[in-house]
């Protein structure tokens, strides 16, 4: 299996590599943003994409998989509770990041096909999947608890993490359903307010 | 433990079954009926359903934590407060018995935890700080927070870590707080509880002086005061067998200098909680009648009191005044636990005599002893036994000391025993004609059957002494062979380390 | 040159990578974690684990290979502000840090990233729980008292005194050294274990028929022992250290990272 944690001294090196952050560019995200880690992943379309490329706007994040029929489906409908709570101008600098826990079984045609069922905006949502390792490492960084069940189902935790613009943890919420939870919506709007200046 | 994660609960429970997990969490109203057959004596307090006084008022006040025995002054408050309330877990190694230590884990850094003191209807910010150096996740369990676990769920701790969670005290009372990780048993064994007072709205009835006073049971590998470090052992603690029944953590917290103090005229007020795990203490003052009980910790009080029922995992509070100087022994009547496993304190009234009340004679000689001038002489014994020194009169000296310590309960100060009951060791016959290796095996190991001394029979039991060092037994048996008309030979240490090792491992003793 | 210097007086005392044996597994081990969806049951391929914990010095070795894994380097999004806080610097052990010593106020971020660098990886919970089964003679000694002892005689023991060198004392049937009486140990799926945190809630049948699809339960009370590790590991998040906390690494059983 491919490992892919960071370590300057090795992205320092092959940075001739498009796309990757050069070593300067990581030592200026805060030590304590979630970009520190350069994983990286492909979206429904099956585009691959850097998660620091997601740094500049505040990112909601969410770790989920397709299979699953119970609690996922809701976890889409929290994040879309969030894209609606919202006016028709604030979820313009706000976008939706959903990662599968279940590499194996989501490709790309997976994601895609919830996607569009779900009829989801491409222009603020990406429906993501990476590599096993990755996944246990975004998990980790998440706050994201769970487990493979033998069935191939997962047992998880489903919070919806917050990011500002660097990348930093700043307000998750376990609330599930259409309705946000009020004090999640004001760290999103906060967090809005302030990336848009 | 082998529910699942909090988060994970609601997040099921949360699709399906909202009401079969969240057991506990909703105040059931009472039945009509029920009230009004409470209400009958006496009107009520109307428990946690009168207990909200609405938000918190003013500025937050950070709770004053108090050591045991001390306990913080009243809130003096007539409106809810927010209170903070900064509790800190500390492991650490602590003095159990003279000799003995014991790895305590603490709320507080003392056994049992600090007292903390808010008022009915304040909204309590709880800190708990898991200091860096522990090596156990550890929590809280508040029997004063209304909602599931007592705040257990929500201040999991690792080490070098702090949670917080918020509950607002709706019942009056003195309640009982300890840690609840697993093994819940092991926690609280080491020393995980102390109490926290939730004042009803009008304050408690005002008194002079405040105690806090808490019992638990211990379970060390090595016997009572064996000396040296001593482990837990889960067996003993399976068995409620306990080793030690204490005060306040330890045989010394409430004797000698920490003996609690106050002089007559005073009204006494003494907060006792019983942290268990195991033992429902007895709780009694030898020569004090409690004028009030509010027994169980709760909102009556019972009055003119002997003894009253501490349950494990639960407090009371007790009131008296003061009339007769002297020491009171507070003890576990439970009665072996005081005197063979250490539920003793005493409480040291100043003032003048009332011989009216009381014809004067002190209380606390036979359970103390001499302790000051013991430890001079025994100190000084022991460093001449080390530079090798050890002449006959120190070793009198200190085994004279000893001697009333330990088998002067029994043998009497003199020598003499008790006809019939305790045979003398003054002119014993058996002293006289026994070889010393039998006599030492006697102190070492006990002696039972029949037994003749100075032409009188006995049959009982003499338990064994093997806590006490070499050096101690062969002070005590040199000063009884040289005393009381006695003229037995010198016994020395190595005669009780040769003795010992021959002797297999008394029975009991865990390995 | 002064780094050359250092790097032998580091990897001096022991192995670089510390040394692996291979443990043979068991087609269906008994868990502790009674999952309801597997029975309990889990089948443990075989595999390779440090026959001890990693040690100090064998940690320096690698932060000097790594520099972004330093103490004051590693972001705090992988490392929390007591990373290292015992050594004397960023490379260097100093006083209170023995080379012998397990190593500790590491996160599970540095301990995955540690094997990693010595083509391994950390050992999943069932296979931890699986080799610490083990007793100097049997695979499986979980059911001796004597066994469960030796892990409270642990817990008992303050923390405030120094840790012993990795290795003392004899070796477990597989050869393995310090998995009982040392320190805790970072696993691969730490954040699988969704245990309460408050553990008197075992007996709640509520809780085990309406949310227990996948809940973790189990029968074996007596193994509080065990489970007291699974709860301090359910207690933390991947960044955070503690001074009894530390890791060894494991392989598969050809040597490479699976
Ligand atoms: C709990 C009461 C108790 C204590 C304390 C006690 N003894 Fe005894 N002792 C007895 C009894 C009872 C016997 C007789 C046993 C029998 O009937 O077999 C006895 C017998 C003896 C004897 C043999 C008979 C004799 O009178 O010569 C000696 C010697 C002795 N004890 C010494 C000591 C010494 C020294 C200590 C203190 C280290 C001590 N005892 C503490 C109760 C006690
Ligand atoms: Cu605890």
């Amino acid at each position: 299996m491919k490992r892919r944690t960071l370590f300057l001294i090795f992205v320092a090196l092959a940075c001739a590599c498009t796309g990757t952050l050069t070593a300067a560019d990581l030592r200026a995200i805060p030590g304590d943003s979630v970009y520190r880690f350069d994983a990286t992943l492909s979206d429904q379309s099956g585009t691959e994409f850097h998660l620091g490329e997601r740094r500049g706007r505040p990112l909601l994040v969410a770790m989920f998989y397709t299979s699953c029929r119970y609690v996922c489906p809701l976890i889409i409908d929290s994040v879309k509770g969030v894209e609606h709570a919202l006016n028709e101008t604030e979820p313009a600098h706000l976008r939706f990041l959903l990662i599968s826990l279940d590499p194996a079984r989501d490709d790309t045609a997976a994601l895609k096909s919830v996607f569009d069922k779900r009829k989801l905006d491409a222009a603020h949502w990406t429906l993501a999947r990476t590599s096993e390792s990755n996944v246990r490492t975004l998990a980790a960084l998440l706050g994201v608890r769970y487990r493979a069940l033998a069935d191939g189902e997962f047992n998880h935790t489903s919070a919806l993490v917050l990011l500002d613009r660097e990348g930093r943890r700043i307000a998750s919420s376990e609330a599930l359903g259409a309705t946000p939870d009020p004090k999640f919506m004001a760290a999103v709007r906060n967090a809005l307010e302030i990336s848009t200046k | 433990m082998n529910a699942i994660f909090p988060v994970f609960t609601l997040l099921l429970c949360g699709m399906f079954t909202l009401a079969g997990c969240s057991r506990g969490t909703s105040a059931e109203p009472p039945t009509p009926g029920n009230a009004s057959a409470v209400a009958g004596a006496a009107a009520d307090t109307g428990g946690s359903r009168k207990g909200d006084f609405g938000p918190p008022q003013g500025e937050p006040i950070k709770a004053v934590l108090t050591s045991p025995p001390n306990v913080p002054p009243p809130t003096g408050r007539s409106a809810p407060a927010k209170v903070i309330v900064e509790l800190e877990v500390i492991e650490k190694e602590l003095p159990i018995a003279e000799g003995t230590t014991y790895t305590f884990w603490t709320f507080g850094g003392t056994v049992p935890g600090s007292f903390i003191r808010v008022r009915q209807g304040d909204t309590v910010e709880f800190h708990l700080n898991n200091h860096p150096d522990s090596k156990m996740p550890h929590n809280i369990d508040l029997h004063g927070v209304t909602g599931p676990g007592g705040g257990a769920a929500s201040s999991f701790t690792a080490p070098g870590h702090s949670s917080q969670f918020t509950f607002k005290a709706l019942n009056q009372g003195l309640f009982v707080y300890h840690c609840a990780t697993a093994p819940v048993g092991m926690h609280v064994a080491n020393g995980m509880y102390g109490l926290i007072l939730v004042e009803p709205p009008q304050g408690l009835p005002p008194v002079d002086k405040e105690f806090y006073v808490m019992q638990g049971d211990f379970y060390t590998v090595g016997k009572f005061r064996e000396k040296g470090f001593q482990a837990f052992d889960m067996q003993k603690a399976i068995d409620e067998n306990a080793t030690y029944v204490l005060f306040n953590g330890s045989e010394t917290a409430l004797t000698g200098d920490n003996a609690l103090k106050a002089s007559v005229g005073q009204n006494v007020r003494l907060y006792v909680g019983n942290g268990g795990p195991n033992l429902v203490s007895s709780f009694h003052v030898i020569g004090e009648i409690f004028d009030k009980v509010w027994y169980e910790g709760g909102t009556r009080y019972q009055e003119n009191v002997q003894t009253t029922l501490v349950p494990a995992g639960g407090a009371i509070i007790a009131d008296f005044h003061l009339e007769v100087p002297g020491s009171y022994v507070l003890v576990d009547h439970s009665i072996f636990r005081a005197f063979n496993k250490g539920a003793l304190g005493i409480l040291k009234i100043d003032g003048p005599e009332n011989l009216s009340i009381y014809s004067g004679k002190e209380v606390d000689s036979v359970y103390l002893g001499d302790k000051a001038a013991s430890l001079a002489s025994v100190s000084t014994a022991a460093t001449s036994n080390a530079a090798g020194t050890l002449s006959l009169e120190e070793q009198v000296a200190a085994g004279k000391s000893l001697y009333s310590g330990t088998c002067s309960v029994c043998h009497q100060d003199n020598g003499a025993g008790l006809p019939g009951v305790f045979p003398p060791l003054a002119k014993s016959d058996y002293l006289a004609t026994q070889p010393k290796e039998q006599i030492v095996r006697v102190v070492l190991n006990g002696l039972s059957g029949a037994v003749k001394v100075n032409g009188q029979d006995y049959n009982s039991v003499m338990p064994p002494m093997s806590q006490l060092r070499d050096d101690e037994i062969a002070n005590i048996l040199s000063f009884v062979q040289t005393s009381w008309g006695n003229s037995g030979e010198r016994v020395r240490k190595e005669d009780v380390t040769a003795v010992r090792a021959a002797t297999p491992r008394a029975e009991g003793a865990a390995h | 040159m002064r780094l050359a210097a250092l790097l032998m007086t580091v990897l001096l005392p022991s192995a670089a990578a510390g040394d692996f044996v291979r443990l043979p597994g068991q087609a269906a081990f008994t868990s502790i974690l009674k999952y309801t969806d597997s029975d309990g049951k889990v089948p443990i391929a075989p595999f390779e684990l440090m026959t001890t914990p990693v040690t100090n010095a064998q940690f320096l070795a690698f932060v000097v290979t790594h520099p972004e894994w330093r103490r004051g380097t590693a972001p705090s999004v992988f490392a929390e502000a007591r990373y290292l806080s015992h050594w004397g610097g960023p490379l260097s052990l100093g006083a209170a840090a023995e080379a012998a010593q397990p190593v500790t106020h590491v996160s599970w971020f540095a301990a995955r990233a540690y094997c990693e660098a010595n083509n391994a990886r950390l050992p999943t919970w069932s296979e931890w729980e699986y080799a610490a089964a083990a007793d100097a003679t049997r695979a499986d000694a979980r059911k001796d008292p004597a066994w469960r002892d030796r892990i409270l005689g642990w817990y008992a023991k303050p923390a405030n005194v120094p840790l012993a060198r990795v290795g003392q004392g004899s070796p477990d049937l597989h050869g393995v050294h310090d998995l009982h009486g040392l320190v805790w140990e970072w696993v691969d799926d730490y954040a699988a274990m969704l245990v309460s945190a408050d553990n008197r809630n075992q007996a709640d049948p509520d809780v085990l028929t309406f949310c227990g699809a996948g809940a973790l339960a189990t029968d074996d009370r007596e193994n509080y022992a065990v489970l007291m590790r699974i709860a301090m590991l359910s207690a933390l998040e991947a960044h955070n250290t503690t001074g009894s906390l530390g890791f060894r690494c494991a392989r598969g059983a050809s040597g490479d990272v699976q």
